[in-house]
């Protein structure tokens, strides 16, 4: 056997989910054209898992699918708390449940009995969806300097930069920033709130630090300007530190 | 192969045709094939510069529309005769150019010269992205003023994300940086930025500083570019410039003010 060839891990993906609250095919197209023209670059071949909890059981399944594949999304299976039966019926479409990890246990019981053994899965690998918050970010690493104009934004991560950030750059992270380089421009970490985020860099010299919402402009870093540094929120206040 | 080399800068007024025109003569001298393009449309001034603005019959932007043929826009100079010059055409705007075309003059000069030499409108719209697309080399004109500073690093960032060689992922354009009316008596004063400030902001290699000098101007104004001057500091440090590009090392000079030599370079140039 070539047992080298593949192998199966568990990872942790966050997936979009679409919320059905109707079963009603054309109401859905109507507001998927709504949705998908705000932001069609976005959508374009995101995996999406459809959650069928506020649906009764007379849906049309396949016209979902084919209905998310026309707006060129990339379907990837149903969700929710739903009752044993309609789970059946979900796979015996040829179609996969994607299981949650929190969501499920507490609506579970009250739903129905669930039916945890099922078949054995041969048919694919199980996505399992984790929240968002709460979760350790990874890094995004930028090498290079980030030139005046740029903007460089880590979503759901922090964001490392090998090199400086220029006066007029932009820097953004939902995580930390740590800048190995002289940080000119503006740097704003825990852009979707998170207080705990900080911005390291080689020289402060910054035109705008944020965190979480909190900011400060270059005449409040005199402190610390120009030597290597560290900023946190401190009580909802924004402090910096040096570094050596 | 060609090397195409854009002079550019962002900023206005810094020195870019005063550059394109010292160093596209400076490297015809060397015995190189060079061809210099004015991509400044509806502000045509390379020509001045060069001295051959009554020679103009044909321009760029005839030959991008098919309306003249490159051999008839090209104008020889009367000093060098291995080099060339594409005027802009005054009459026109920017937009008067499109990639392809351009791309195919570039192509077709790339064959018979050694060095395409754009000279770059200031801005980063149309004009300047057009100019920078093609290019192999940049040389980053910049003064030495938080302004100036500023708009160059921002042409950096462009030619490292808009230009051919970033889209197709290929080696990045290689940058020079050229720091223009510099005056080390000013910077001593504390009044200008040092090399070294300029060096540290853009963090790329420095190819040549020319001293802040009254020979630029008279120059210009003769249509003789300033590398011809042999006697003046820019002309000399321009000199230094071809050198560099071609390869060797060069010791930087004007970089200190001279104390005995005020006035030599008051009255001298």
């Amino acid at each position: 056997m070539a047992d080298a060839s593949i192998e199966f891990k568990g990872t942790s993906f966050t997936l979009s989910v679409i919320h059905l609250k109707t079963s009603v095919l054309a109401d859905i197209r109507a507001d998927l054209v709504k949705k998908v023209a705000q932001a069609p670059d976005f959508f374009y071949l995101v995996p999406v898992v459809v959650n069928i909890e506020k649906i009764a059981l007379d849906l049309d399944y396949q016209a979902i699918k084919t209905l998310l594949t026309e707006f060129n999304f990339t379907f990837v299976g149903f969700t929710g708390s739903i009752s044993k039966e309609q789970r059946n019926l979900v796979r015996e479409l040829g179609f996969s449940f994607v299981n949650t990890a929190k969501a499920k246990v507490v609506e579970k019981t009250a739903a129905a009995a669930p039916a945890t053994v099922e078949q054995p899965p041969e048919e694919q690998v199980e996505n399992t969806v984790t929240p968002v918050a709460s979760q350790l970010y990874t890094d995004k690493i930028h090498r290079g300097q980030i030139r005046s104009g740029q903007q460089v934004y880590a979503k759901e991560q922090n964001l490392v930069i090998i090199g400086s950030v220029s006066a007029g750059a932009e820097v953004i992270a939902d995580g930390n920033i740590h800048v190995y380089g002289a940080l000119r421009g503006r740097a704003i970490a825990g852009a979707k709130g998170h207080h705990k985020a900080q911005i390291y860099c080689q020289s402060l010299e910054a035109e705008l630090v944020s965190i979480n919402g909190n900011y400060w402009l270059s005449e409040s870093m005199e402190k610390d300007w120009g030597s290597p540094a560290y900023i946190q929120l401190t009580d909802s206040e924004l402090t910096s530190s040096k570094l050596i | 192969m060609a090397r195409i080399i854009v002079v550019t800068s962002g900023k206005g007024g810094v020195g870019k045709t005063t550059s394109s025109a010292a160093i596209g003569l400076g490297l015809a001298l060397k015995g190189h094939k060079v061809v210099l393009i004015d991509f400044d449309i509806g502000l045509r001034n390379l020509d001045l510069i060069m001295g051959c603005e009554r020679r103009v019959v044909y321009d760029f932007v005839n030959v991008i529309n098919g309306e003249a043929t490159l051999n008839q826009a090209l104008i020889k100079d009367k000093r060098v005769s291995s080099l060339s010059i594409l005027p802009a055409s005054q009459t026109r705007d920017k937009d008067a150019l499109n990639k392809e075309n351009v791309g195919k003059v570039l192509e077709e000069l790339g064959k018979t010269y050694d060095y395409i030499i754009c000279d770059s409108p200031a801005g980063i719209e149309a004009g300047a992205m057009m100019a920078l697309y093609y290019a192999d080399e940049a040389i980053v004109t910049t003064n030495p003023e938080v302004s100036s500073v500023r708009d160059s690093d921002r042409i950096l960032g462009m030619l490292a994300s808009r230009s051919r060689r970033a889209e197709q992922g290929l080696e990045p354009i290689k940058e020079h940086l050229l720091l223009t009316r510099y005056s080390p008596k000013r910077v001593e004063e504390g009044e200008m930025l040092s090399v070294e400030d300029v060096k540290d902001i853009l963090s790329i290699p420095l190819l040549g500083v020319i001293p802040e000098s009254q020979a630029v101007l008279k120059a210009s104004n003769a249509g003789e570019p300033v590398i011809l001057d042999t006697e003046s500091d820019a002309g000399k440090a321009y000199q230094d410039v071809v050198d560099r590009l071609l390869g060797d090392t060069v010791e930087f000079r004007f970089l200190t003010a001279e104390k005995k030599g005020i006035f030599s370079r008051m009255f001298g140039g």
